[in-house]
């Protein structure tokens, strides 16, 4: 079985019309060719992950993003770059194969990186009828709430805006690059990853006033990594229920961050 | 959009004789009067709120006009605020419309006769670049920098476990601080690259030192390429501070600047701080 064989099994089972025109979810690295001994699913192909998947005898890699540092995968002003060398010879060397798959888990029903969200958030139950993203639950504060999500997902770097004694009982949740914008009916905006001011919208600066008008608001700042990597274990879940010949193993790319005692 | 040298050199001398001319002048200093004499180059800069023709009580700068901001101007006495970043939250400043909170805030702008001055683009473009000179002045770095760039130094060496810390106290950091790499790691050779930090930056700067500071990027372009690097076994780390964090010390070198253009008013720098908290647990 080839690296090509299982992205055609995936293909025929998606159950949507595959988009040939998708950039993202192509090979990135390595022959497609190439003999799979194993798969690993993940957030993220970093040269860690590349490392740990290797060590467990898993060379077919499908990752949720990028491999070298940019939306495109784009190598061309690479070639001089010692990390990059570094890597691309790792896989060569361990006759590895890495493949994107990014845009078609999004846009399967339903979108496997969002169940792995709210089971991770384990919020499955506290949709709002109608809403994909909006979620209640009983009255508490933003601290406890914050409280309660870092150590559900055992996040290192987590960031909050607004007062922790906000009073709150609604949430509009994204995930990855994204931050929804906050609106009078959701208390706390909770996302992945998003620039701190200067975007189409700034939900920081807007919870920051909000608090200073008394107002029950707050943001949540997971991480890109902490709010798509669950996701990636689903999808290792659905490749066995048409893939038997190799083991399949999701495997954490994992938080990339620590920081310093606050 | 950048204003040369020479340029600044004319505007500083406008304001000298300006300044000079104060003992005998009868009208009072406007915001738009400031405006014209600092210089509004940049596309997104200009006046977000208030009048121009409001009376300059003194002026107050900031990386960004939040509330706490502007009732510390306020108190202080400061009805001109100048932000880099946007003050209604979005690149545009663009109004919203039904919101209780932009419609609270304009109203305080309004009853405190506040004049909003965005100037983000113009002194983004001076050059030697004030955001990392500012930085390396807060962490008291001046003396280590390399050449004639602001943005390398050479330190003593120490470890990125402690010089995290130290960075976190200098900038009165709270749970804004995020780092790649492993704390018992030496460095030295360190460069600034404060703000938002593009890929490219990043690709040029980490391979030629041991440490970048930046302000914020992107988890999945340079914070996967600072990952990488450590991977491949090189002694490095990524220290992200957070954008606005990163950008005052900037901004305090902003305030400094214009007290020579503006001597008339007292003008002060007044810090937005590091809007993210963490759970102790």
């Amino acid at each position: 079985m080839t690296a090509n064989d299982v992205v055609d099994r995936i293909k025929k089972n998606i159950g949507i019309p595959w988009n040939e025109k998708s950039y993202r979810d192509t090979f990135k690295v390595g022959d497609p060719n190439t003999e799979v001994k194993g798969i690993a699913t993940t957030f993220m192909a970093t040269l860690d992950l590349l490392q740990r998947a290797h060590a467990a005898g898993l060379n077919f890699v499908v990752t949720h993003e990028p491999t070298f540092w940019s939306d495109r995968d784009t190598v061309a002003e690479l070639a001089n770059d010692p990390i990059y060398k570094f890597k691309v010879d790792y896989c060569t060397r361990n006759n590895m194969v890495v493949w994107r798959y990014h845009d078609h888990i999004h846009s399967r029903p339903p979108d496997l990186i969002w169940v792995g969200l709210a089971h991770a958030l384990g919020w499955q139950d506290r949709q709002v009828a109608g809403s994909f993203n909006r979620f209640t639950f009983p009255q508490t504060t933003l601290g406890a709430l914050a409280t309660e999500i870092q150590r559900r997902m055992s996040i290192r770097a987590l960031r909050v805006v607004g007062d922790p004694s906000a009073k709150v009982s609604s949430a509009v949740v994204g995930m990855g690059y994204g931050m929804p914008r906050v609106t009078p009916d959701a208390d706390v905006v909770i996302g992945g990853e998003n620039p701190e001011a200067g975007a189409q919208f700034d939900d920081t600066e807007y919870i920051l006033d909000a608090a200073y008008f008394g107002r029950n608001k707050g943001q949540i700042i997971l991480g890109h990594a902490i709010s798509e990597e669950p996701g990636m274990e689903d999808c290792a879940n659905w490749l066995r229920t048409f893939v038997s010949e190799v083991p399949i193993q999701f495997i954490r790319s994992g938080e990339p961050f620590w920081s310093p005692k606050t | 959009m950048e204003l040369s040298r020479r340029r600044f050199a004319q505007v500083a001398g406008t304001a000298a004789l300006a300044g000079g001319r104060l003992a005998g002048q009868q009208t009072p200093l406007t915001a738009q009067q400031v405006i014209d004499r600092v210089g509004n180059a940049g596309s997104a800069d200009g006046i977000k709120a208030g009048d121009p023709a409001s009376v300059v009580s003194g002026i107050a700068i900031t990386a960004m006009a939040t509330m706490d901001v502007l009732a510390r101007a306020v108190r202080e006495n400061a009805n001109l605020v100048v932000t880099l970043e946007p003050a209604f939250f979005g690149s545009t400043d663009a109004p919203l419309t039904n919101d209780p909170v932009y419609t609270a805030k304009q109203e305080f702008i309004r009853q405190n006769g506040i004049v909003i001055w965005r100037f983000g683009n113009h002194w983004r473009a001076r050059k030697p670049d004030p955001f990392a000179s500012g930085l390396a002045r807060t962490f008291a770095w001046t003396k280590y920098q390399i050449d004639d760039d602001p943005s390398r130094y050479e330190l003593p060496a120490i470890t990125i476990g402690a010089l995290v810390d130290d960075v976190a106290r200098r900038l009165n950091a709270r749970a804004g601080i995020r780092v790649v790499g492993d704390a018992q790691t030496q460095v030295r050779r360190v460069t600034l690259l404060p703000g938002s930090t593009p890929l490219p930056a990043m690709l040029k700067a980490l391979p030629e030192c041991d440490a970048v500071i930046a302000g914020e990027t992107r988890e999945w372009e340079s914070v996967e390429y600072a990952q990488d690097t450590v991977a491949s076994g090189q002694k490095k780390g990524l220290i992200m501070i957070g954008r606005v964090v990163s950008e005052e010390p900037g901004m305090n070198l902003c305030a400094e600047w214009m007290k020579t253009l503006v001597p008339e008013v007292p003008v002060r720098a007044i810090p937005a701080g590091d809007p993210y908290w963490r759970p102790t647990v």
